[in-house]
């Protein structure tokens, strides 16, 4: 019997392998498919090998601290900006940076003496290119943290051969008086003139006033006031709560046949107009009519 | 029947590997959920580096620990002596990074022979 009788059988068919390479075919792509799934359920394993745009947000925020720190030391913008932008922020790099510290700000960290240093250098880092946050509002208008209560924080052994900076005990002030409660410090009244109000129609935002709240330059303003009153009814709404719109914005839901009126409380006067809600058309679609109204810092 | 399940499994077992594989090293999936403990060598010391900056315009000692702690260490000054040790021995960063290092070291209590001509060399300049 010859070789290729052998292969074929003595019927002429051929015989079956030990193996489908078709059956393998298949089930390699569909386990490569399994495969790339489970990691994008399961996450990324990067543990030891992350770079600094995969960290999470917060831990993103401290790196950013960090960057300004250094440039605090360094004085480095290029390569301040080149590490804040290799965090592959969602927005302009340096406003990121402002964001940053008006989280960290609002979550604590201005607590102690340190995060109030920290937040001051990304505060220097991102008003020297024209940015502004939350941040500058949030800090003390001075630190006013004792060495004594800083030193408690550290570890007994930790063994520093250089003594710390030391301040004399604040008068009349017991251990809880001698940390200063951080509330947001006073801020100079601003005041403000509605500059503009145009109608839209979008029937994904319908019936809404949009807010901007802007300083001279056009640059956003966070944690500014904005009353709507209609009736005898009023609501306050804040701007730069909604951070992906910026800082500057700000909305509030209108209802069909109400007339609103708009200002900013103690800061600017009514927006000469009432504004109201009605039927639009964007396309073929039927909509609600909203409003944009930006209030000019002067 | 068993040439199908034996093809099966083989080919099952390789895709999911190969998929793992690819999924995890070569093009992990756009997730931002690491932590800075998390992040590779490089970045680690990058970080590093960027507190004892911050070490050195502040002095603030207790920032730069709790900044530290994010790496979750067992311990810090083990850690900043190792790494300035490494990165003195690999010339892994440029010279003015490795002064800032071994100032946060020695302010921290630690020094070791590695380290000193650094703090030498820190002396002549202040």
């Amino acid at each position: 019997m010859t070789l290729r009788d052998q292969l074929t059988g003595a019927t002429g068919e051929r015989a079956p392998g030990y193996f489908s390479y078709a059956v393998f075919a298949f089930s390699l792509i569909a386990g490569i498919a399994l495969g790339l799934a489970l990691t994008r359920v399961h996450g990324p394993l990067q543990r030891g090998n992350a770079e600094p745009w995969q960290l999470r947000a917060e831990d993103g925020q401290h790196y950013m601290i960090a960057i300004a720190l250094e440039y605090a030391y360094k004085g480095d913008l290029p390569a301040a900006l080149n590490k804040l932008i290799a965090m592959r922020p969602a927005q302009d790099p340096l406003d990121a940076l402002a964001e940053a510290a008006c989280a960290l700000g609002s979550g604590g960290y201005l607590r102690s003496e340190s995060g109030i240093q920290a937040i001051r250098s990304a505060e220097a880092l991102y008003s020297s290119q024209g940015r502004a946050g939350c941040a500058e509002q949030l800090l003390p208008q001075e630190a006013s943290i004792s060495a004594p209560a800083l030193a408690t924080d550290i570890a007994p052994n930790a063994g520093f051969a250089t003594p710390l900076p030391t301040k004399p005990p604040l008068p009349d002030s017991g251990a809880d008086a001698a940390i200063r409660r951080l509330a947001p410090s006073p801020t100079p009244q601003r005041s403000f003139e509605a500059r503009s109000a145009r109608s839209f129609c979008d029937a994904a935002n319908p019936a809404l006033i949009e807010a901007r709240v802007v300083d001279y330059l056009g640059r956003g303003i966070p944690g500014q006031r904005i009353r709507v009153r209609w009736a005898d009814q009023e609501d306050v709404f804040v701007s730069g709560l909604k951070v992906d719109r910026g800082d500057a914005y700000a909305d509030f839901q209108m209802d069909e046949g109400i007339d609103y009126t708009i200002d900013m409380p103690d800061a600017a006067e009514p927006l000469g107009a009432s504004l109201s809600t009605g039927a639009c058309y964007t396309g073929n679609r039927r909509a609600l009519k909203s409003w944009r109204v930006t209030f000019v810092e002067t | 029947m068993p040439r199908f399940a034996r093809s099966l499994i083989l080919g099952l077992l390789s895709g999911t590997l190969a998929g793992l594989y690819f999924g995890w090293f070569p093009f992990p999936p756009n997730a931002r959920s690491s932590a800075i403990s998390d992040l590779a060598q490089r970045y680690r010391d990058e970080y590093t580096v960027m507190i004892a900056a911050g070490y050195a315009a502040d002095r603030d000692a207790p920032g730069a620990l709790e900044r530290l702690s994010l790496l979750e260490l067992e311990s810090i000054p083990a850690y900043l002596q190792r790494s300035a040790e490494r990165i003195i021995s690999t010339s892994a960063r440029d010279l003015d990074d490795i002064r800032l290092l071994v100032s946060l070291a020695r302010d921290l209590g630690l020094m070791s022979p590695a380290m000193q001509p650094f703090l030498t060399l820190q002396g002549a300049d202040s």
